[in-house]
């Protein structure tokens, strides 16, 4: 017995495909426009979401921000319009009320600051002041030297970590700026690190790159801000779910300031597990849809590549009986029409995953800045791999149908048909 | 006795039964060169085609060198048509896109021969037939006559115990139907092949050694025709 893929079937398959070249090719096509979708969507979604993704890097993704302003409604006697902040003693008290919240880290801001080296460099820039457990809530990306650390804040340390655009204004020519001082509001900070994170759309207080960042009690004392806090950030434990907590968190912060705890104005609750939430669940909307639009397109493919050797059959009538009458049995003739069907499926959608991954490399190489890529838009190895099973399984079901009508033809056929 | 007909019925079933072979009872013997001859419907083509295996029959028996034909299932029918028959058609019915030499391999690839040595053997009856500078070449680029030549290299080319030819000059004129006459003549004396060949035509039957009439079913007279006499019509002159 012949073995099942030996070059000679090969060839025989090969021959009645190229036979008739442009309806090959056209019944090819919509398998490979099938395919083609299919991955490319796959591979631009999966790209669209790690850019989206990166605008969040560098997040804790349990992360709460509280923020303030004029309150809304009127409450216990209070007018409504009262502009009110928070201070420490906020921080205190969630960190002992709630325990399930694992950092409570407060930081001030101040807009607009001129930061100078010497006369012939200088910057805008945003002035933080954090405590170190405020790296805990937005990871920095250290290039030089290291962040607040707890014994700075205590002894109110003039030094400052500055971000990647500050750095890159105040130090043009480069190269570690550790140990240099530079002005802000004509106190003298030492700088002791650089903090490269370039932050993309989300950021509090401003963007990282374009902050100053020096201990909150220093920030404290030089701005006269007394106790005021403006803005509390905290963290959930693990495996807590954030949105659990913050009603409680809303709670008591508005009772000892005396907002009303329905003031979602007055007393803004920022909480990125959400913005994720979302983000995840947009996104898984968006694969529900290519693949549904995908595996459709695809289906419709693979159905087109039935009918046509359906037809393709029918026009084979006088071949096929021809080949019966001298020797071929049943089985070679189903062996041959799935075959085809196969061969013309796989070629077809193998060569659309070879062409979405050009494209999808070539817009990764768009997406590439200084040799790091920005977003990742290639098709997962398993995805690829996956397809190409696929196609083989519908290469043989496209086959079937037309395969068993070729087997139903008698060798007779041959000669009545003439 | 190399074919043995007893008593073979065939009736169709499309619609309304047509009782086509009403009892057959034949016999021909090895290397006989014989002509089966009947108007349009007196069943020549059913009888053909029980004869090659392509057809079942209802009633009776049918021994193929000693084998009994009966109810053979598809895989056992395509292996004996496929070793002990060649046919020849009336239109050739070789597989365009493939050259001669491709046509003439094709039963030796059913057989799972090798590609070189299937190669090999086409070429030699290509060689045999005077085709083998046409070897290359596809059935749209030769004459009627050429293309019956290669197609008999095809029925011959697996060493059948018969040669089935149905109407074989159906499709040529006459000058070419002598030729490819002369031909299946030639193979039957020289080689001893036995050659059934179904006509209507009295031209073509004459050149064969025996003729068999075929009437509503039913075999007629069956002429000995050695001498070649049984018709002198200009055709085969």
């Amino acid at each position: 017995m012949k073995r099942f893929f030996d070059t000679d079937t090969f060839r025989e398959i090969l021959d009645s495909l190229l036979r008739n070249k442009s309806r090959s090719l056209l019944t090819g096509f919509g398998v490979f426009w099938g395919v083609f979708m299919l991955m490319l969507l796959t591979g631009g979604g999966q790209g669209l979401k790690d850019m989206l993704v990166q605008e969040f890097e560098g997040f804790a993704q349990n992360t709460c921000i509280i923020a303030t302003s004029a309150t809304t409604k009127p409450y216990k006697g209070f007018e409504k319009g009262r502009v009110w902040d928070l201070n420490y003693a906020d921080v205190d008290r969630l960190k002992s009320m709630v325990p399930e919240l694992e950092t409570v880290s407060p930081t001030v801001s101040l807009w607009g600051k001129s930061v100078t080296r010497d006369e012939n460099t200088s910057s805008r820039a945003v002035v933080k002041g954090a405590r170190a457990d405020y790296a805990r809530i937005e990871t920095p990306k250290m290039m030089y030297g290291r962040y607040i650390n707890d014994a700075d804040n205590l002894q109110e340390r003039k030094v400052c970590v500055i971000g990647k655009r500050v750095y890159e204004e105040l130090f043009p020519e480069g190269g570690s700026p550790l140990g240099k001082r530079i002005s802000i509001d004509g106190s003298y900070y030492t700088v002791i690190g650089v903090d490269w994170k370039d932050s993309g759309g989300i950021s509090i207080n401003g963007s990282a790159s374009d902050a100053v960042t020096i201990p909150i009690n220093q920030a404290r004392r030089a701005y006269n801000l007394g106790n005021t806090v403006h803005l509390v950030c905290f963290t959930a434990k693990e495996g807590i779910t954030m949105s659990d907590i913050t009603p409680r968190v809303r709670e008591i912060v508005a009772r000892y300031h005396y907002i009303d705890p329905t003031d979602e104005q007055a007393l803004f609750l920022l909480n990125t597990q959400l913005i994720f939430g979302i983000v995840d669940n947009l996104f898984r909307g968006v694969n529900f849809l290519i693949w549904l639009i995908g595996l459709g397109t695809l289906l419709a493919g693979v159905i087109g590549v039935s009918n046509i050797m359906m037809v393709s059959v029918k026009e084979r009538t006088t071949e096929i009986g021809i080949r019966r009458a001298i020797g071929a049995t049943p089985k070679q003739i189903l062996g041959q029409i799935i075959s085809e069907s196969i061969v013309l499926t796989l070629v077809a959608g193998m060569s659309a995953i070879v062409f979405s991954v050009l494209i999808l490399y070539g817009v990764e190489l768009a997406m590439t800045e200084d040799g790091i890529l920005k977003a990742a838009f290639q098709v997962p190895f398993g995805t690829a791999v996956l397809a190409a099973l696929l196609l083989a399984v519908l290469g043989v079901a496209a086959g079937l149908m037309p395969a068993s009508r070729a087997m139903q033809i008698k060798p007779v056929d041959a000669m009545r048909d003439e | 006795m190399l074919i043995e007909l007893k008593g073979v019925h065939k009736t169709y079933n499309n619609g309304q039964p047509l009782h086509v072979l009403k009892g057959i009872d034949l016999n021909i013997e090895k290397g006989e060169f014989v002509s089966i001859m009947g108007a349009s419907g007196s069943g020549k083509s059913t009888l053909l085609n029980i004869l090659g295996i392509l057809d079942n029959y209802d009633e009776g028996t049918y021994h193929l060198a000693g084998t009994l034909i009966k109810d053979l299932s598809e895989r056992q029918a395509a292996d004996y048509r496929n070793r002990m028959i060649g046919f020849v058609f009336q239109s050739f019915n070789l597989i365009s896109f493939k050259t001669a030499v491709e046509n003439v391999e094709l039963p030796l690839y059913y057989q799972g021969v090798s590609r070189k040595e299937r190669h090999a053997k086409a070429m030699e009856y290509l060689e045999k037939l005077g085709l083998t500078d046409w070897s290359h070449h596809f059935p749209n680029e030769m004459s009627g006559g050429q293309k019956q030549r290669v197609a008999i290299a095809r029925a011959l080319i697996t060493q059948p115990q018969i040669i089935l030819a149905d109407e074989p000059t159906g499709a040529l004129d006459s000058k070419t139907s002598v030729e490819v006459m002369q031909l299946l003549k030639r193979l039957n004396q020289e080689d001893g092949i036995t050659i059934i060949v179904v006509t209507h035509e009295s031209g073509v039957a004459n050149e064969t050694d025996k003729i068999i009439h075929i009437k509503d079913g039913i075999i007629g007279e069956i002429e000995e025709n050695t001498r070649h006499t049984a018709w002198d019509g200009p055709m085969m002159k």
